[in-house]
């Protein structure tokens, strides 16, 4: 059976035994249907070795996935973001994000996630960065209000899905952290080393958990 | 009561359709203009639809089932009302800090008529038939969407009734009162609002089981016959074309999986529902075939550049695309 190249939700597109399901796909009785609007794509994968049933020769079955309309990063919608632009997407563990710290608080930072992976979001999502989840070196002596302030923008990564509002996220490698940040006189300051950032005017050092730059 | 306090409100009793000295002089002359079915009893009104119209939205479409009576030159209440529908879909997007933890996408739906869509004016605030045709369309989208795809998130499908199928004729109304006014007009909005919703909700790229249409059908009393018993049964009832109205039934149907997510059935059906049942899915069958259609012809729209640099390295595939109903 040839694949279709264009899938509606409900669309069969092949058995179980011979395609694996990915992203955009469901399974409803031992066969794969299509469960979003899209081109179906079959990607070479290996199927896992723990198929008994077979033979040990280890075949490979191609994993079929729906892709989403690609979405122009460039194109915030038409009344900014939050209005049509970005795409339908869900923060998962290890994405890395790009967020606004939103308040601080004694034992975590609140932020907003703005952008996933690549791709600008359509409503930002609350997340969280714990205290401890700031930096991997001397945990105990992290201080909140020397790692991050209100307004900064931030690279991190997903850790966990957390709780029922908040996304749990972590700076904890070297190229996480706070990307821009703006001095207290408003000026946008520039990274002098991993914990600091210094106003390019006044030339005061204002402490930050820096992102290294690439 | 619950009024509108805040805006000026039309005049109580809504509007109604003039009526012209020639209709009260010559008794024959409104039952003239009575409108009658001109398609074969399995033939479907023809329904237009329109993806992606609201740009600020994540999913939207736009239905219409065109008023099939040609006009008539000596009069101008138009025969036969036409359904126009359109729904948004919002979101999926994170809950309110207030929400409690939900591991599913949680659905909200909301139908509203335009003050303008019947009749009889419709309130700004939603009423109780608004609010039970927006459980019904609930129950039947919820049995289609895959909701554990979207933890910690919530959809609302807004959809706005623009111009709503009336419930009998209008001729019928002026002069018999309440002849069968009973919401026989509900049951195609109903099925109308399955059909658009779910193209918006395609459109929006919500992960679904299959692609959910709505579907009636109707048994009706034959009016040229002298035999009281003389019942025929047809899809998707046009209620200005019928004197009398028996039964009528709307589902929600998942064609490809042979699935009723929500029936709705009125008025006295007989020894064999199973029959009316069996119809209503047929008529949604029928429209599901546009909105397949149409939905592709979006796709293709949009994934336009994506296809061709696909295809121009492996072979062509354009041909299989498969658009049965």
């Amino acid at each position: 059976m040839s694949l279709p190249s264009l899938a509606l939700p409900g669309q069969l597109l092949g058995p179980t035994d011979k395609y694996l399901p990915g992203p955009g796909t469901h399974i409803h009785e031992q066969q794969i249907y299509a469960s979003i609007a899209g081109p179906v794509i079959s990607s070479p994968s290996k199927s896992h070795s723990s198929s008994t049933t077979t033979s040990s020769k280890s075949k490979l079955v191609p994993l079929l996935s729906i892709s989403r309309p690609p979405t122009t990063t460039t194109d915030p919608g038409i009344l900014g973001t939050g209005s049509g632009g970005g795409a339908p997407l869900l923060p998962a563990i290890d994405d890395t994000i790009l967020g606004r710290i939103t308040r601080l608080g004694a034992r975590f930072a609140t932020c907003e996630i703005l952008v996933i992976g690549d791709t600008v979001c359509r409503e930002a999502f609350q997340g969280q960065i714990r205290r401890e989840d700031i930096r991997a070196t001397e945990k105990d002596k992290i201080k909140i209000e020397e790692s991050f302030r209100v307004g900064d923008l931030i690279r991190g990564v997903v850790i966990s899905l957390g709780d029922q509002s908040n996304y749990y996220v972590a700076t904890d490698r070297n190229e996480f952290g706070v990307v821009m940040a703006r001095s207290e006189e408003g000026r946008l300051m520039y990274p002098v080393s991993w914990r600091e950032f210094r106003d390019p005017v006044s030339g005061r050092a204002e402490g930050r958990k820096a992102a290294k730059p690439f | 009561m619950n009024t509108d306090r805040r805006r000026n409100n039309a005049p109580p009793g809504g509007t109604s359709a003039p009526v012209f000295a020639r209709t009260i002089r010559e008794p024959g002359y409104l039952q003239s203009l009575r409108p009658r079915r001109s398609r074969g009893p399995n033939e479907l009104r023809r329904i237009f639809l329109q993806p992606s119209i609201i740009p600020s939205a994540s999913g939207s479409a736009y239905l219409e089932i065109p008023t099939s009576s040609t006009p008539s030159t000596s009069t101008l209440v138009p025969p036969t009302s036409s359904l126009k529908i359109t729904a948004s879909v919002q979101g999926p997007k994170p809950l309110p800090r207030s929400a409690p933890f939900s591991p599913s996408l949680l659905l909200t739906t909301t139908v509203k008529f335009a003050p303008f869509a019947t009749r009889n004016r419709r309130g700004y605030i939603r009423d109780t038939t608004e609010r039970d045709l927006g459980v019904h369309l609930e129950t039947a989208l919820r049995g289609v969407i895959i909701g554990e795809r979207w933890p910690k998130s919530g959809v609302e499908v807004v959809v706005t009734i623009l111009e709503g199928d009336e419930d009998g004729w209008w001729g019928d109304s002026a002069s018999e009162g309440s002849a069968n006014g009973s919401g026989w007009g509900l049951l195609n909005v109903l099925a109308g609002c399955i059909t658009v919703a779910s193209a918006a909700i395609t459109d929006a790229g919500i992960d679904c089981v299959d692609v959910i249409t709505g579907g009636v059908a109707a048994i009706t009393r034959n009016p040229d016959s002298r035999d009281q018993k003389d019942l025929a049964r047809l899809l998707d009832p046009c209620p200005a074309e019928h004197k009398e109205i028996v039964a009528a039934c709307a589902v929600a149907y998942l064609a490809s999986r042979d699935e009723i997510t929500e029936i709705w059935m009125k008025g006295d059906i007989g020894a064999d529902p199973d029959a009316l049942i069996e119809g209503a899915t047929h008529a949604a069958v029928g429209s599901l075939a546009v909105v397949k259609d149409v939905l592709l012809e979006a796709l293709q729209a949009k994934f336009q550049g994506q296809l061709e640099v696909k295809e121009s390295g492996v072979k062509r595939k354009a041909g299989d695309v498969d658009m049965t109903g």
